[in-house]
């Protein structure tokens, strides 16, 4: 009797399983646990910068992601080159952000806007839970190209901030049906405003998972300038939440 | 009909024909960035010397055209600068931090050759420890506001030379004091307990001096309270005592406004010499109680373009009728500025300041920073701005400096009317 129940029951909810719509909060979590490690890490972040496809700039930073008891990621990153900015930080805890330059000691307290003039700001393509901060929709299924100039077949996910606290208002994002990998994403300012295309790219095993270790960031305002963030030397790491203040800016050491 | 079909049809078929166009270019922009190929990663141990100790030189070229009659001054400097701060054992950390300056013409009371020790401290934190003890001469900087500090209660006396009028520059050049420092930090929020104690009593004229009696001239304490009460909020409070005078109290704080706006303020009150009766050796002392405060707002568009205003209130500064009344002492006005800029304080009563940079203003990599500070009273005004081109060892900067006033005012008094300098700094 009760294996006939649970045959009728099977298969009366076996068609409704496979012909479920996929859920836009599912794929986002699991883009998102792709792009992020799902525990606190360090890694070494080279950006170079482009403009009219020319190089103008390297630089490399080191960036300590501690994940908060919300789900959410706070980073502390310090300036390595080039040697003009050796030693400076940049601090993002939710919307408590500051720049710190040991030369002359000044902790300046940033708005998420003057935080973007700066290459840290990049990181926050790279490393946030989108999941916790945004609402996504599904807005349908398209075939893009990816950053390796292969066409997929993509999730279109339409995401709107749920927190005023957030640096970019809306994204939109692509997300590979076979695998959930990250493909492209749109970022917009509150006016609509396209501030960055980012196409994520090279995926190779770092703590645990196939993970994004380049970044293609093209500039919304300017399309002409482009910055390439590569990632290495992935670190799982104990990071202590006073890290995350103002008042341990001039105590930071590098280890 | 025909006719009109004949005139917009071509139209239809340009205009369709350029939007592919656009289309196609744009497009082709992204192809074009996915064939990019990054820059060679650098592993971080292989340039980690590079971040334990910065090396720089800088040299410059400009000219002072001056007022009332007297010739143009032809001015040069080159500058050695080091930072250094590395592990001499666990737990224990040096700070070194030197700056010398040959100059020409040379530097009031000290000569062509100006050495700043900015820092030279021991720092002990034992390992898993939330408490640090430093011991040496620190330079302790408080205080968010761009261009008047109120609770940085040690910033007199720290300049042994001003090589740009820029106020993140002054902070940057100057000496700090000899002290011990404990600090306790926890999660959001931080305690520090300072002395330093009085070590000389009046400035050394000698360039190579370590000027103890600078800095170290008087004994002082500081209690300082850092509190993070929610990510939009932060502040500072401070209790300040020095040798001969009673307690000051002081606050600041930071703030968000918006995704664009930012605000700052600081506010001290206490009793203490007017800054008269400290500048000039004929009035005699008067103690007053008075306040002093700072505050502004800075706001950052998405052009790559930060503006701060800021508002600054100094209690212990003249006045304009007593700054007016200054006049009738020969070099009276001109020693008070000077006595205001050594200990590193607002001259007149109030003042505004408008500050604003542009990152990469016409080129990327070239940034203008610029500033206007406007003394309220007698509506003189100091304006300075400096285009500064980077690249990725060298800076190149162009800097100008304008005081705009009457005779008598606060920065028409002073001899120089315009300085002019261009400085090419190298990073090693």
């Amino acid at each position: 009797m009760n294996w006939t129940k649970f045959a009728l029951t099977a298969a009366l909810l076996l068609p409704v399983v496979g012909i479920a719509a996929p859920n836009a909060d599912a794929i986002l979590a699991a883009s998102d646990a792709i792009r992020n490690p799902g525990r606190s890490f360090s890694v070494t972040v080279t950006l170079t910068d482009f403009q009219k496809g020319r190089q103008v700039e390297a630089s490399t930073l080191q960036s300590y992601s501690r994940l908060q008891a919300g789900g959410q990621y706070s980073s502390l990153v310090r300036f390595v080159l080039p040697a003009r900015d050796a030693g400076k930080l940049m601090l993002k805890n939710g919307n408590d952000m500051w720049f710190y330059d040991p030369t002359n000691k000044a902790s300046v307290r940033l708005s998420p806007q003057q935080r973007l003039l700066g290459q840290a700001s990049n990181g926050d393509v790279a490393t946030v839970n989108l999941g916790k901060d945004y609402s996504p929709t599904l807005a349908g299924e398209e075939e893009v190209q990816n950053g390796e100039r292969q066409m997929r077949k993509a999730y279109k996910l339409a995401m709107t901030a749920v927190s005023p606290d957030v640096t970019y208002a809306s994204i939109e994002m692509w997300v590979d049906i076979e695998n959930n990998r990250p493909i492209k994403a749109r970022f917009f300012a509150e006016s609509s405003r396209l501030l960055k295309t980012v196409y994520y790219r090279k995926f190779q095993p770092q703590l645990g998972a196939d993970r994004p270790t380049e970044s293609v960031i093209i500039d919304g305002l300017d399309p002409q300038s482009v910055t390439l963030m590569r990632f290495s030397d992935y670190a799982a790491r104990n990071i202590p939440e006073t890290w995350m203040q103002r008042d341990y800016l001039p105590r930071f050491q590098p280890d | 009909m025909e006719k009109i079909r004949e005139r917009i049809l071509p139209v239809i078929q340009a205009t369709v024909t350029a939007l592919l166009t656009v289309s196609a270019s744009h497009a082709h922009g992204q192809t074009d960035a996915l064939s990019l190929e990054s820059a060679p990663v650098e592993k971080i141990q292989d340039v980690e010397p590079s971040t334990n100790l910065k090396v720089f030189v800088e040299g410059s070229v400009g000219n002072a055209t001056q007022r009332y009659g007297l010739p143009r001054i032809d001015l040069q400097r080159a500058s050695l600068d080091l930072a250094y701060s590395g592990q001499l054992a666990p737990g224990i950390r040096l700070v070194l931090s030197n700056r010398v300056d040959v100059a020409h013409p040379k530097v009031f009371r000290s000569g062509h050759v100006v050495n700043s020790l900015r820092e030279a401290y021991l720092s002990w934190q034992p390992s898993g420890s939330a408490t640090v003890l430093d011991f040496g001469r620190i330079n302790l900087r408080n205080g968010p506001s761009y261009g008047y500090n109120p609770t940085d209660f040690f910033r007199d006396g720290s300049l042994r030379i001003v090589t740009s009028a820029d106020p993140f520059a002054l902070r940057q050049n100057r000496i700090g004091s000899v002290m011990i420092r404990g600090q306790q930090i926890w999660d959001g929020g931080s305690l520090s307990l300072i002395y330093s104690p009085k070590l000389a009593s009046r400035p050394a004229l000698d360039g190579w001096s370590l000027d103890l009696g600078s800095t170290n001239n008087r004994d002082r304490g500081l209690v300082g309270l850092g509190t993070r009460f929610s990510q939009n909020f932060n502040t500072q409070v401070f209790l300040y005592k020095e040798e001969g005078l009673s307690p000051t109290v002081g606050a600041n704080f930071t703030a968000l406004l918006s995704d664009a706006a930012t605000a700052h303020a600081e506010l001290t009150y206490g009793r203490e010499p007017d800054l008269l009766s400290q500048a000039i050796a004929m009035v005699p002392r008067n103690e007053v109680t008075r306040s002093r405060f700072s505050g502004g707002v800075t706001y950052t568009t998405l052009g790559k373009t930060s503006i701060t205003a800021e508002y600054q209130y100094n209690g212990f500064g003249l006045r304009k009728a007593g700054w007016d009344a200054l006049a009738l002492v020969p070099g009276g006005q001109v020693q008070y500025l000077q006595e205001a800029l050594r200990l590193q304080e607002l001259a007149p009563r109030q003042a505004i300041l408008l500050y604003i940079t542009q990152r990469d203003l016409w080129l990327k990599d070239l940034d203008l920073t610029a500033y206007v500070r406007v003394n309220l009273g007698d509506k003189s005004k100091l304006a300075w701005f400096e285009l500064r081109h980077h690249w990725p060892n060298f800076d190149l900067s162009f800097q100008l400096q304008q005081n705009i006033g009457r005779a008598n005012s606060e920065f028409g008094v002073l001899a120089d009317r315009r300085l002019i300098q261009v400085l090419g700094t190298y990073y090693f």
